[in-house]
C-alpha cells in the first residue's frame, strides 16, 4: 500500500515512494529498508565469524592438533572476535533492530537524517570488505584486542592497517547511528509520547545510541594510534621511546567496555518488548527498567579497567574499578528480577520469541553472576585470560545478545516480512540452541579455572576430553542455525500471512500493516498513556482503530 | 475484568515451589561451603585458600540467585500458562510495581557486593607488596621472553630458564617484567603474563614495567607456568614449571647452580659422537614446538629444518653463516634472533653440550 493510495492531503510533507530498484532497495533512504539490508550483511559477515569459530574447535578437537597452523588458528580467533562484535552484533542490535521497530514506535516516518541512515548502512560492507581482506595479506593475529606491541609485529601485523581501518571505518558508521538515533528519539516522538510512556526497547535503543556516540570517538582515538604507529612509527605503544603499551589497553577498553552494553542494551530492549506481549499483562517495573538502562548507560563509562586488573594498576585504581563493576551489576539485577516478575500471574502463550527470552534469561543470569566473580581483583587473578573469560563473554554475548536477537527476530519478522516464521521449526531451533549452548560453553569455565588460558592452538591434554566435547557440542550449535535459515527461506516463499497485530502487541509499530508501508503512519499518532496496559482500550487516537489487538493465533 | 481477589495472591503452589527452590538452594550453598578444593586443585600457596574463599563468596550467593532466577522461569511459565479454555484475549494481572519488592531487590545485592568489595580488597595487599614490612626473604626477578621464562635469583650468577625453584614456607617476592633486550620493529618486547594457576595468581610481564608479586608456596610439587597474555606465535607452547622444594632440597640445587656458575667455562661444543636416534628423540621433544622436521617453508614458529645443511635456496643461517654443523650447533647453543621470534639458548632449552652433538647429527640424517 503506498501513501498516494490511500491519499494524502498534501500538506502532510510526504514524498512520493521512489519508483527505480536502485532507490528502493539499493541506496534506500527508507529505514526499514535500511533494516532488513543490516539484517542481510551482518548476517552473512555472521556465517563467516561462526565459520571461524568452528574452525577453531576443529583445530582445539584435541591437544596437539596440527589442521590449522599456528598464524591462521590466531587469524581464525582475531577475526571471529572482530567480526562477532563490530560486523555482526552492534550492526544487528542498532542499525538492524533499531532502525526497523524505533522509529515506528516513537510514532515517527523515518528517522532524523536519512541520508546520513543510508551512509551508516554503506559503511558496514565497507568495514566487512576491509576486515576480511586482511585474511589475503596475512590478517592480524592478536586478537580482537590486538594489543600492542605484539600486533604490531611482524609476521603477526601485517595487515593490521586493513584491520584498523575496516574498525575505523564502522566505528564512524556507529557514531553517526548514535547521533541519528537520539536526534530521532529526542525530536521526532508522537504527540503525547513523555519519556516514561516509550517502549522500553525505545529506551534500550537511546542510551544505546548515547553509548555509541560519545564511546565510539575513543576507539577511533585507539586505532589512529596504533595505525600511524605501525605505518610511520610514531611510537604510542613503544615503551622504549616514551609510549606506553598499556595506553592502547586503557583507551581501547574506554571504548570497548561501553561497547558491551552497547551490544546487550538493545537485547534487554528486546526482551522488555517480547515479556509483556506474550505473558498479556504490563510489564513490572517499568520506571525501574527504563531508569536502570540510563544508569547503566553512565556506569558503564567508569569500569573499563577491570579489564585490566593484572596490567599493573595501582592498587587504588583496581579499587575504584571493582567498586564501580559491582556497582554496574545492581542494575542489570533490577532489570532481570522485573521480567523474571512480569511473568508472575500473567497468560503467558510461550510462543517461539518468548522461549528464546526466558532462555536469555536464564544463562544470562549465570553470565552475571560470573561477571561479578571476575569483578573481584583477587578472584580475577586465576579467572583473567583464560577460558572461564571465554566462557563468560559467550555467556552474556551469545547467551545474552544473540539469544534476544533471535527472540526479536521471531517477534518482528511478521512486522518486518508481512509472514509467519514457522513455530514448529521455531522450538526445533530454540531448544537445540539453548541445549547446544550450555553443552558447548559450561564446560569451558572449568577448563579455564583449572589453567588453561584462552588464544592457544594446543594446549594440556589433561583438558583433552573437555575440549573435544566442546567441539562435538559448538558444531551442533552452529547447525542450529541452519533450521533458522531455512524457516527464513520458507516463511518468505510461502509462510502463513501476518496481518498487522498476530501476537496482540500494543506498541505502535502493531497499530500499522505488515509489512509496514511507506512513510509507516498515514497520519500521525496521538500517544495517550504507557504502552502495556494489557486488558485496557488502546492508549492512542488518530490511528486506525480497525486494526486487531487481540492475538490472532 | 480484574483478577479474583478471593484467593490470595500467593497460593500455596507458589509456596511449594519457592520451599523447593530453597531446598535446592540450600544443598548447593552447603556444597560450596564444604567443598574441598584443594584436594582436587592444589591450593598450593598461602594466598591461594583466601583467593578460592572470595570465589566460594560469590558461588555462595550466586547459587540461591541462579537457582531462584531459573526456577522461578519455569515455575511461571508453567503455572501461569494460558490454558486451552481460557479466551484467546484473555490478560494477566494488573499489578505492575511494588515498592518493597523493588527496593529490597535493589538493596539486597548493593550490600552484597560492598561485603564482596571489602572482603576482595582485604585479599589484595596479601600478593601485591603494599609497602616495605612487606619485604620478604627473597626478592626474584622474572622475566617474560619469547617464548620462555628466565629467572634471575640474588647471589647466582647466571639465569635459570623456565624453571622456578622455591623452597616451601618462605616467603618470596617476584619481580616481573618481560625483557626489553628484544627491542625492533620485528621482534620487539612483548607483554606476556606470569599465571601459576595452582597458586590462583596471575600478573601480566609489561617491558618497562616492574610489577612486585608476593606469596609463600605451601605444597610441595611441580607446578605450571603458563603464559595467558598472547605473545607471538609461540604463545601456545609458553609454559614453564614452579619446583617447590623441601628447604634441604631447594639448598642443594641452589649450590649446584653456584657451583656451575663458578666453574669455568667448558671446552668448546663437541659434536664428535654424536648419536642421531637420541638427537631424534629431542628433537621430537623439544624443537617440534617451533619446528617442523619438513622443508624449509613449511614454517610453525622457524622454518622446517629437513634441508638445513643443502637447501640451495637457502645456503646462509639465520646468523649469517654458511650451514656447517658447527654453526648449527653454534644457534643451538647461543639461540638467535629471527624474523619469526627469538630462538632461545641451549640453557634455556635445557639441552646439555650432548644433546646438541646428538642433535646435529640427527639434523644431518634428515633430507
Amino acid at each position: 500500500m503506498s501513501v498516494t493510495e490511500v491519499g494524502l492531503p498534501a500538506s502532510s510533507h510526504i514524498h512520493p515512494p521512489p519508483d527505480t530498484f536502485i532507490k528502493k532497495y539499493v541506496f534506500s533512504l527508507d529505514h526499514k529498508v535500511i533494516a532488513v539490508q543490516y539484517f542481510i550483511t551482518a548476517g552473512l559477515f555472521l556465517v563467516f565469524a561462526g565459520l571461524l569459530a568452528e574452525l577453531m574447535r576443529v583445530q582445539l578437537m584435541g591437544p596437539n592438533n596440527h589442521v590449522l597452523s599456528v598464524a591462521v588458528f590466531n587469524q581464525a580467533y582475531s577475526l571471529h572476535g572482530t567480526a562477532m562484535v563490530w560486523l555482526v552484533g552492534i550492526p544487528i542490535v542498532t542499525g538492524a533492530f533499531g532502525n526497523l521497530i524505533m522509529p515506528v514506535q516513537i510514532g515517527a516516518r523515518d528517522v532524523a537524517f536519512p541520508w546520513l541512515n543510508m551512509l551508516s548502512f554503506w559503511m558496514l560492507p565497507v568495514a566487512g570488505i576491509l576486515v576480511f581482506a586482511s585474511l589475503l595479506f596475512g590478517a592480524p593475529q592478536a586478537g580482537w584486542t590486538e594489543y600492542p606491541p605484539v600486533s604490531l609485529q611482524l609476521p603477526l601485523g601485517e595487515s593490521l592497517s586493513l584491520w584498523c581501518a575496516g574498525v575505523f571505518v564502522i566505528g564512524v558508521s556507529s557514531t553517526i547511528t548514535g547521533l541519528n538515533f537520539l536526534v530521532t528519539i529526542v525530536k521526532m516522538r508522537a504527540p503525547g509520547m513523555t519519556y516514561t510512556r516509550m517502549p522500553l526497547f525505545v529506551w534500550a535503543t537511546g542510551v544505546t545510541a548515547f553509548l555509541s556516540m560519545i564511546a565510539t570517538a575513543n576507539l577511533s582515538a585507539a586505532l589512529a594510534g596504533l595505525f600511524i604507529q605501525h605505518n610511520f612509527g610514531v611510537p604510542f605503544y613503544d615503551v622504549t621511546r616514551g609510549g606506553a603499551p598499556v595506553l592502547w589497553q586503557h583507551v581501547f577498553w574506554f571504548y570497548s567496555h561501553p561497547a558491551v552494553y552497547i551490544l546487550i542494551l538493545p537485547a534487554f530492549g528486546i526482551v522488555s518488548e517480547v515479556i509483556p506481549t506474550f505473558v498479556r499483562r504490563p510489564i513490572f517495573g517499568y520506571k525501574a527498567i527504563a531508569y536502570s538502562s540510563a544508569a547503566i548507560g553512565l556506569l558503564s563509562f567508569m569500569v573499563w579497567a577491570h579489564h585490566m586488573f593484572t596490567s599493573g594498576l595501582q592498587h587504588w585504581e583496581q579499587l575504584f574499578f571493582m567498586i564501580f563493576t559491582m556497582i554496574i551489576a545492581v542494575p542489570t539485577g533490577v532489570k532481570i528480577f522485573s521480567w523474571v516478575t512480569t511473568l508472575w500471574r500473567g497468560k503467558i502463550r510461550l510462543d517461539t520469541p518468548l522461549l528464546f527470552v526466558l532462555g536469555f534469561l536464564s544463562v544470562f543470569t549465570l553470565g552475571g553472576i560470573t561477571g561479578v566473580m571476575l569483578a573481584s581483583v583477587p578472584a580475577d587473578a586465576q579467572e583473567h585470560a583464560s577460558y572461564f573469560v571465554v566462557a563468560h563473554i559467550h555467556y552474556v554475548l551469545f547467551g545474552g545478545t544473540i539469544l534476544g536477537i533471535f527472540a526479536g527476530l521471531y517477534y518482528w519478522w511478521p512486522k518486518m516480512t508481512g509472514r509467519m516464521l514457522d513455530e514448529r521449526l521455531g522450538k526445533w531451533h530454540f531448544w537445540l540452541t539453548y541445549i547446544f549452548f550450555n553443552l558447548t560453553f559450561l564446560p569451558m569455565h572449568w577448563v579455564g579455572l583449572l589453567g588453561m588460558p584462552r588464544r592457544v592452538a594446543t594446549y594440556d591434554p589433561a583438558y583433552a576430553g573437555t575440549n573435544f566435547f566442546v567441539s562435538i557440542s559448538s558444531f551442533v550449535l552452529a547447525a542450529a542455525i541452519l533450521i533458522f535459515i531455512y524457516n527464513a527461506y520458507r516463511s518468505v516463499r510461502h509462510g502463513e500471512l501476518a496481518g498487522p497485530n498476530p501476537w496482540g502487541a500494543r506498541t505502535l509499530e502493531w497499530m500499522i500493516p505488515s509489512p509496514m508501508p511507506y512513510y509507516n503512519f498515514r497520519d500521525i499518532p496521538i500517544v495517550l498513556s504507557g504502552p502495556y496496559d494489557y486488558g485496557k482500550p488502546l492508549p492512542y487516537a488518530n490511528i486506525s482503530q480497525d486494526l486487531a489487538m487481540t492475538p490472532v493465533r | 475484568m480484574k483478577p479474583e481477589q478471593r484467593e490470595p495472591l500467593l497460593d500455596s503452589g507458589f509456596w511449594r515451589a519457592v520451599g523447593v527452590m530453597a531446598v535446592i538452594s540450600i544443598v548447593l550453598m552447603v556444597g560450596v561451603v564444604v567443598f574441598p578444593i584443594d584436594k582436587y586443585f592444589p591450593e598450593a600457596a598461602t594466598v591461594s585458600k583466601p583467593i578460592d574463599d572470595l570465589f566460594k563468596f560469590c558461588a555462595f550467593f550466586g547459587a540461591p540467585i541462579f537457582v531462584f532466577i531459573n526456577g522461578f522461569l519455569l515455575y511461571f511459565a508453567i503455572r501461569f500458562r494460558r490454558r486451552a479454555d481460557e479466551p484467546i484475549d484473555a490478560v494477566g494481572s494488573e499489578i505492575h510495581e511494588h515498592q518493597g519488592l523493588e527496593l529490597t531487590w535493589t538493596v539486597i545485592p548493593s550490600l552484597l557486593m560492598v561485603v564482596l568489595a571489602v572482603l576482595s580488597y582485604l585479599v589484595i595487599p596479601l600478593y601485591y607488596p603494599t609497602n616495605q614490612a612487606f619485604a620478604s626473604a627473597v626478592t626474584l626477578e622474572a622475566i617474560g621472553h619469547k617464548f620462555y621464562y628466565e629467572f634471575r635469583y640474588p647471589g647466582l650468577k647466571q639465569s635459570v630458564m623456565n624453571e622456578l625453584h622455591l623452597p616451601i614456607g618462605i616467603p618470596v617476592t617476584v619481580d616481573l617484567t618481560s625483557a626489553e633486550d628484544e627491542q625492533d620493529v620485528h621482534n620487539g618486547a612483548v607483554i606476556h603474563s606470569f599465571w601459576v594457576p595452582e597458586f590462583r595468581l596471575k600478573q601480566d610481564m609489561i617491558p618497562g614495567i616492574v610489577i612486585p608479586i608476593h606469596f609463600t608456596p605451601s605444597e610441595l610439587g611441580t607446578y605450571r607456568i603458563v603464559c595467558s597474555e598472547f605473545c607471538g606465535l609461540g604463545h601456545s607452547h609458553m609454559w614453564g614449571k614452579v619446583i617447590v622444594q623441601s628447604k634441604a632440597e631447594f639448598n642443594a640445587w641452589y649450590a649446584d647452580q653456584q657451583r656451575a656458575a663458578a666453574s669455568p667455562i667448558s671446552a668448546p661444543l663437541s659434536l664428535a659422537g654424536g648419536n642421531p636416534s637420541a638427537g631424534q628423540t629431542i628433537f621430537n621433544a623439544k624443537c617440534t614446538v617451533c619446528h617442523n622436521a619438513a622443508p624449509f617453508a613449511q614454517r610453525k614458529v622457524g622454518p622446517g629444518l629437513s634441508q638445513l645443511f643443502d637447501d640451495p635456496d637457502h645456503p646462509d643461517l639465520v646468523t649469517g653463516k654458511k650451514a656447517t654443523p658447527d654453526n648449527v650447533a653454534d644457534i643451538v647453543e647461543h639461540g638467535a634472533h629471527g624474523d619469526m621470534g627469538v630462538m632461545p639458548n641451549m640453557q634455556a632449552n635445557g639441552l646439555s653440550p650432548k644433546d646438541v652433538a646428538d642433535l646435529v647429527a640427527y639434523l644431518r640424517t634428515l633430507r
